[in-house]
């Protein structure tokens, strides 16, 4: 992996050429390492930390987040995720349905380019969709299309060239959404070049800005600029609006260990840290050479109480655990004031966020002890699962159990790794536990995530028919005003059963030398790369 | 010879079939679902197992065991459930980078702590056994982790000497491949001195009370040849013994390290396997973990003989 080393800040050049002589004693053709960057754009490499390696190259398919981070600056969608997390067109120029709702007629853009230079034309958007839709794709969302859950794709045909038409079999206020959905790999549409004659998966051939090029596995994937790519004429906006690859090369470098990572980027080896820890942040500020992007994202940190359990099933305890904790403090404490509190399942940075939803939890110690006496509760252990991979969850974990203390409820700590915890979680194995949800871009699916029948899915957290008959109308219906009124009332309802408790939204850090310019955190916490500048001295 | 080494070979495969069953079993006694890691906590129970069908993960435990058997003794380890890449030449590809830092480490901390051992037993309780073995001390106590992150820090960062992360293998680049392995290989080179000075000190100082030093110094030989000639080949068999434990102990176990110099190493590659529970990918490296200690203390116990005549393989 050739990761530039940048001039020393602090060694002598004299000190810098003894070593070099040292190497070349060692015989090593010493200096090379030290090749640097090129100028702006041209020539230039910008280097991201990501914590582990990617799953696969197919959008959508095989992944994980840094999955999807990389691979949506490769492949694009008929629409995509607007700033404030609406739907825009992307590869569409305008989408039109149908009065039932059950029909959708896509316009395409005239002359966008696939990377391999092929223009885009409505039968790759039918062959990238029918590849999505046969269960062999694996295709993450796949259960949100083939009827199982929203809605299901009766037909997806090419009228024209220009255009793409998908017949639904009921309507969905959600459609376009799922589509657009980053962890969906944003439905990208695809050549057909993308698989092998066997049908086998190569490598994507997408629109994005940037094209892949290299994956060296457990080291970096690369990608390099699509020179024949067709920007929309809007500024950036989301993952739609204007693109510019302005950097030749984004290189993602696989860094597992924090500090590692921390060291990188203050000497210069790597170019953007993604999500450094709140403790990290506070000290990056302080440096003069690093710049840091702090913005409230989706994710939702929040504690499960199990309905099932024998002494949680008594909402009153779970009430008192409730009003034994002082939320907004625990949201400061854990991530060093980055995140504030939020006790709603819709997230603080969604425009369905009012001050409804705003209302939350207040500590009350009296009021829990009353609630506990009432309830009968003497003490009996109440174990709470974490983990220590998210070091929120953990430190959330540990000052719930300081403050429920105080209140007399008795809370023992369960520390699991991530994949056993995600294990009981599915299994509604627990009788508590911190949870993170990763981030769901409209309320419904935050309130789809968290609530339905626990006989067939235990890992739902709330069993309630008041708020799964509401979640039903805010699925279809497609009146914003309407959709508020449902997300106001399940609120409420959810503080009244609390089955969970919501601290906050997490807050994505994007830690970056002083030479990186242009980037801009955003609510979905995912990195874009496009319309960022690497200037050649910072 | 050959005929010991048959049976040294032939007593080898009951070990690894144990392993393999032991393998197998802890494997999937360990909580956590690899398709669930996979899809996410949201993935639709239809899809998980239609996934779950298509890894072979819904078949009866049994069958599953006798099927990677199969498969592991024709040179199949399987695929990964996280990349879908063959497991047995993305753990050789790994092993090449965990072995080149490991052997080299250890031959330089061996160049380095038998003769400081040997010095130190012969000048024991004096000052300089006393520095020896105080700086040995010390550099087995220090986690290899935090002097890899200090030394890190220190040339990667402060001085900005050194790349700080990355890899690139010696066989493309040369001179690239050497600057990033040298802090863990330094890293590694003083934590193990440490251990092995403390050893090679130790079994001096046994040799050293034995009849025959005794008797060679009262016959006239000079020091310097009984350490050489009496001392030195007695006192490296149990030497050897730990460096061969060592150098099977990192081959498998520097994950750390090679966490914390982004290595992408044997070591890494377990843990990332760990984590995602990618069953293949784990089973194939413990096995093959298995199979590098079965070697290893093959290659030791043939040594035996070069250094003490009177181990014999009969």
């Amino acid at each position: 992996m050739n990761v530039p080393v940048p001039p020393p800040r602090h060694p002598t050049a004299r000190s810098r050429r003894l070593l070099q002589a040292t190497a070349w004693a060692l015989g090593l053709a010493a200096g090379t390492a030290f090749a640097q960057t090129g100028g702006t754009g041209t020539g230039q490499t910008l280097r991201i930390q990501i914590n582990s390696d990617i799953r696969s190259t197919d959008p959508g398919g095989n992944r994980d987040d840094n999955t999807d981070n990389v691979l949506l600056h490769v492949g694009e969608g008929l629409v995509a995720l607007r700033e404030d997390t609406s739907i825009g067109p992307m590869l569409a120029s305008k989408v039109d349905t149908s009065a039932d709702g059950l029909t959708y007629t896509f316009t395409l853009r005239d002359g966008v380019k696939f990377q391999n230079g092929a223009t885009l034309v409505a039968d790759d958007v039918v062959w990238s969709w029918q590849r999505y839709l046969r269960p062999a794709s694996n295709w993450r969302c796949l259960p949100e299309f083939d009827g199982k859950g929203m809605t299901k794709v009766l037909s997806v045909e090419a009228p024209n060239p220009k255009t793409v038409v998908f017949k639904l079999e009921r309507a969905s206020a959600l459609f376009l959404t799922m589509m657009a959905r980053p962890d969906c790999g944003s439905a990208a549409i695809l050549h057909r070049s993308s698989v092998g004659p066997d049908g086998q998966w190569k490598e994507p051939v997408g629109t994005g800005p940037y094209k892949f090029k290299e994956w060296k596995r457990g080291q970096y994937v690369e990608l390099t600029r699509f020179d024949g790519y067709t920007s929309r004429a809007e500024p950036r906006d989301g993952l739609t609006g204007g693109k510019k690859a302005e950097v030749e090369n984004l290189r993602f470098v696989v860094i597992p260990d924090s500090a590692a990572a921390k060291a990188a980027l203050y000497s210069g080896g790597l170019d953007a840290f993604i999500s450094p820890s709140p403790a990290d942040v506070v000290e990056m500020r302080k440096r003069s050479d690093v710049v840091v992007d702090n913005t409230p994202v989706m994710t939702m940190i929040a504690l499960l109480l199990q309905t099932n359990d024998p002494v949680l099933k008594d909402v009153r305890v779970r009430r008192a655990l409730a009003l034994a904790l002082d939320t907004p403090e625990i949201a400061s404490t854990v991530t060093e004031g980055l995140s504030v509190v939020n006790n709603s399942v819709v997230p603080s940075s969604s425009p369905y966020y009012d001050a409804v939803q705003a209302t939350g939890f207040k500590r009350d110690l009296s009021a829990a002890k009353k609630l506990l006496a009432e309830a009968g509760y003497r003490g009996q252990p109440i174990r709470m699962i974490a983990n220590k991979r998210y070091e929120s969850l953990y430190s959330s974990a540990v000052l719930v159990q300081a403050m429920a203390s105080e209140a007399g409820i008795n809370i023992e700590l369960e520390v699991l790794d991530w994949a056993t915890q995600l294990d009981r979680y599915t299994k509604g194995q627990y009788q508590s536990m911190a949870f993170i949800y990763s981030a769901r871009i409209d309320p419904s699916l935050n309130y789809e995530m968290v609530s339905g029948d626990k006989a067939t899915q235990p890992r739902k957290a709330w069993d309630s028919p008041y708020a799964q008959a509401r979640l039903t109308e805010s699925m279809v219906s497609r009146d914003k005003a309407r959709r508020q009124v449902l997300f106001d009332e399940m609120h409420k309802q959810m503080l009244q059963d609390v089955p969970m408790i919501v601290l906050f939204n997490a807050s994505d850090a994007t830690a970056m030398r002083k030479s990186v310019t242009g980037f801009k955190g955003w609510a979905p916490a995912k990195p874009r790369f496009w319309n960022v500048r690497l200037d050649a001295s910072p | 010879m050959p005929l010991y080494l048959l049976r040294r070979i032939a007593m080898t495969i009951p070990t690894l079939l144990l392993v393999s069953i032991a393998v197998f079993t802890l494997m999937r006694l360990i909580p956590g679902d690899p398709v669930l890691l996979m899809l996410g906590e949201g993935a639709d129970p239809a899809q998980l197992e239609l996934m779950r069908h298509q890894m072979g993960l819904d078949q009866p435990l049994v069958t599953q065991y006798f099927v990677w058997l199969r498969h592991a003794l024709a040179g199949d380890l399987g695929v990964s459930t996280t990349n879908g890449l063959a497991v047995l030449p993305l753990i050789w590809e790994r092993f090449h980078v965990s072995a080149v830092i490991v052997l080299t480490a250890v031959a330089l901390a061996s160049l380095i702590a038998v003769p400081a051992g040997l010095i130190a037993a012969w000048r024991k309780d004096r000052p300089t056994d006393l520095a020896i073995i105080g700086a040995a001390t010390l550099l087995l106590s220090v986690p290899s982790f935090w002097l890899g992150l200090l030394l890190l820090m220190f040339f990667g960062q402060f001085l900005g000497w050194l790349p700080v992360v990355g890899y690139v293998p010696m066989s493309e680049n040369f001179s690239q491949g050497v600057l990033y392995v040298i802090l863990p290989i330094v890293t590694l080179v003083l934590v193990e001195t440490g251990v092995l000075t403390r050893m090679s000190r130790a079994s001096t100082i046994e040799i050293l009370r034995l009849e025959y030093v005794t008797h060679a110094r009262a016959k006239g030989v000079p020091e310097s040849q009984v350490l050489r000639r009496h001392v030195l080949p007695n006192a490296f068999n149990p030497t050897l013994t730990m460096i061969g434990l060592i150098l099977g102990h990192l081959l498998s176990g520097i994950a750390v390290l090679e966490t914390v110099f982004t290595l992408p190493g044997l070591g890494r590659l377990m843990i990332d396997s760990i984590f995602a529970r990618d069953y293949p990918v784990l089973q194939g490296c413990l096995l093959f973990t298995a199979c590098i200690y079965v070697v290893i203390n093959l290659i030791v116990d043939m040594c035996y003989p070069l250094f003490d005549p009177r181990v014999s393989v009969q």
